[in-house]
């Protein structure tokens, strides 16, 4: 069948659609830049979602979890052989993602026999200066968006993950007019809550083109908290150390929300 | 087909979370000796010179673990280097102290280093003080087969502090074909260490106290003394050089982490005590 260019053309959207629809229900993610580093959180209550990479990479993945568990183990592969056989300074996300994760998933989704990978994921590396910090966002075709690794584009001191694109949309677009780079921790943690809560709602309407209302993201966020719990991680700038990522828990987050 | 340009197999060694592994499938670390006792059948070669010259010392004292090493690197009778650092940081609670071959034992602090950061990352849970003791071991009996040519012996002292279930100090030590001691009070290795031993077995049972007792201060001073006195006879240990001022390395584990201690500090216990 797919001999016939035509069909491969069909066979590809076809299988789009596919793994578009199984990423949809993903519980959104929000990683942002605060006063000293980067914070990665989410609200949930099943599976972990967010991971340790290596000294400076985080990642916040949706998806299946066979298959976020794959691409987690062969970036974790690959970061730590460059980490040992050159130095941890040499690891790089960017050449971690460009030069071996978005070709393998690429190839994995244009053969059409073959399986693709029904993940999609947000990786965050914390730079020596804000900066420097980078944010990068790998699709399941292996596309590739980033918070300004190019002149073209403004810089974005954040990054959203979710299941539909419109969901991330409105989480920047919340980001964008909420969030300062200079933010305390707690005032990150409160914009990112809040930058969940506006893509958790808009996941479930297919029509959402402008942000909900203030007074309704408080709203669901308190309704959601009631019964699940946050997961949020650190990628720290702090020179002294050399493992910068520290998994934050549920109860050392309560303290800092405010309503 | 065309390969894709990473190996997405199914058979990844990350689900073991076995980083040597990771290694060897790369061609990055030396293969583990199949047979490391074949150069037995030619008994007439002197094959294995036990060259650990240095001499590193721990014990255990009220603060957690005291564990030193002096400076000096040595080539045969050749001083190549003064300021060697043979008390590596392995994690943020675990201290791998060596004597032997720098290149090997430089080598496998690093190789055990990312180990245990590869477990943490791909299994999702840090490994237990049991298991970070059995890779050192297993570092050691992979490398056995270098041992018998003659080359790249390491007899190292482990020291770390495990949170379960007990909280405490722990010390280890090894022979090169990777036994695993777990030692009481104290532990020594190097050319130096008759010398240290002695006095550390002294100083525990008829010294003031015992040394599970001893104050950060005593303790400096009991592992100042026990180098000096290695040094005095043995060529190969450093000590305290007394023009260059160049002090031991110590460093202490113990619920907190690491702590190197700053070599003001040193120089005043030594100037007080030793000196």
């Amino acid at each position: 069948m797919i001999e016939e260019p035509y069909r491969w053309v069909e066979a590809i959207a076809n299988r789009r659609e596919y793994v578009e629809a199984q990423l949809a229900p993903g519980s959104p993610i929000a990683a942002l830049g605060y006063r000293d580093g980067i914070l990665f959180l989410t609200i949930g209550q099943t599976r972990q979602k967010i991971f340790e990479i290596y000294d400076r990479i985080a990642m916040g993945a949706i998806g299946h979890p066979g298959d976020i568990e794959r691409l987690r183990m062969t970036a974790i592969e690959l970061a730590s052989t460059e980490g040992f056989t050159r130095s941890a300074t040499d690891v790089s996300l960017r050449r971690l993602v460009h030069y071996s994760l978005s070709p393998a998933m690429k190839s994995a989704f244009e053969q059409v026999y073959g399986p693709p990978y029904l993940a999609r994921m947000l990786f965050a590396e914390v730079g020596e200066r804000p900066e420097e910090d980078l944010f990068l966002r790998l699709d399941y075709d292996g596309e590739i968006a980033t918070n300004g690794a190019t002149y073209a584009q403004a810089r974005q001191d954040f990054a959203a993950l979710s299941g539909t694109r419109q969901s991330r949309e409105l989480m920047e677009a919340f980001l964008k007019t909420q969030h300062a780079a200079d933010a305390s921790l707690k005032a990150a943690v409160n914009f990112a809550l809040d930058a969940w809560s506006v893509g958790h709602i808009t996941l479930q309407t297919s029509d959402a083109k402008e942000l909900p209302e203030r007074s309704a993201v408080t709203k669901y966020r308190q309704e959601q908290l009631a019964n699940m719990g946050i997961e949020a991680a650190l990628l720290e700038r702090d020179a002294s150390k050399a493992i910068r990522y520290r998994s934050l828990s549920d109860k050392e987050l309560r303290p800092l929300i405010h309503d | 087909m065309e390969r894709s340009p990473v190996a997405f197999g199914q058979n990844f060694s990350g689900a073991a979370g076995d980083f040597p592994a990771l290694l060897r499938s790369n061609g990055l670390l030396a293969p583990a000796a199949v047979n490391p006792v074949a150069t037995a059948e030619r008994p007439h070669e002197k094959t294995w010179q036990p060259t650990e010259a240095t001499t590193i010392l721990a014990f255990k004292f009220s603060g957690g673990v005291l564990v030193a090493g002096d400076r000096r690197a040595t080539s045969g009778n050749t001083v190549v280097y003064d300021r060697a650092d043979k008390v590596l940081e392995i994690d943020r609670h675990s201290i791998m102290a060596i004597a032997g071959v720098p290149a090997t034992a430089w080598e496998m602090a690093r190789v055990l280093e990312h180990s245990f950061q590869y477990f943490r990352r791909t299994q999702l849970q840090e490994m237990s003080v049991d298991g970070k003791v059995r890779a050192l071991s297993k570092l050691l009996r992979d490398n056995f087969g270098f041992v018998m040519q003659g080359v790249g012996v390491v007899v190292p002292i482990f020291a770390t502090y495990d949170p379960h279930p007990k909280p405490e100090a722990r010390l280890y030590f090894y022979d090169a074909m990777g036994a695993q001691f777990e030692a009481a009070d104290y532990a020594a290795t190097g050319s130096g260490s008759p010398a240290v031993r002695g006095i550390l077995y002294y100083e525990n049972n008829w010294g003031a106290k015992p040394l599970q007792e001893l104050s950060e201060d005593e303790a400096v001073s009991v592992a100042l003394r026990a180098l000096d006195t290695a040094a005095e006879s043995d060529t190969s240990t450093g000590g305290v050089d007394r023009s260059g001022k160049i002090y031991p390395l110590i460093k202490i584990v113990s619920r907190k982490g690491i702590t190197t201690l700053p070599e003001e500090k040193i120089a005043a216990v030594f100037k007080e005590t030793v000196a």
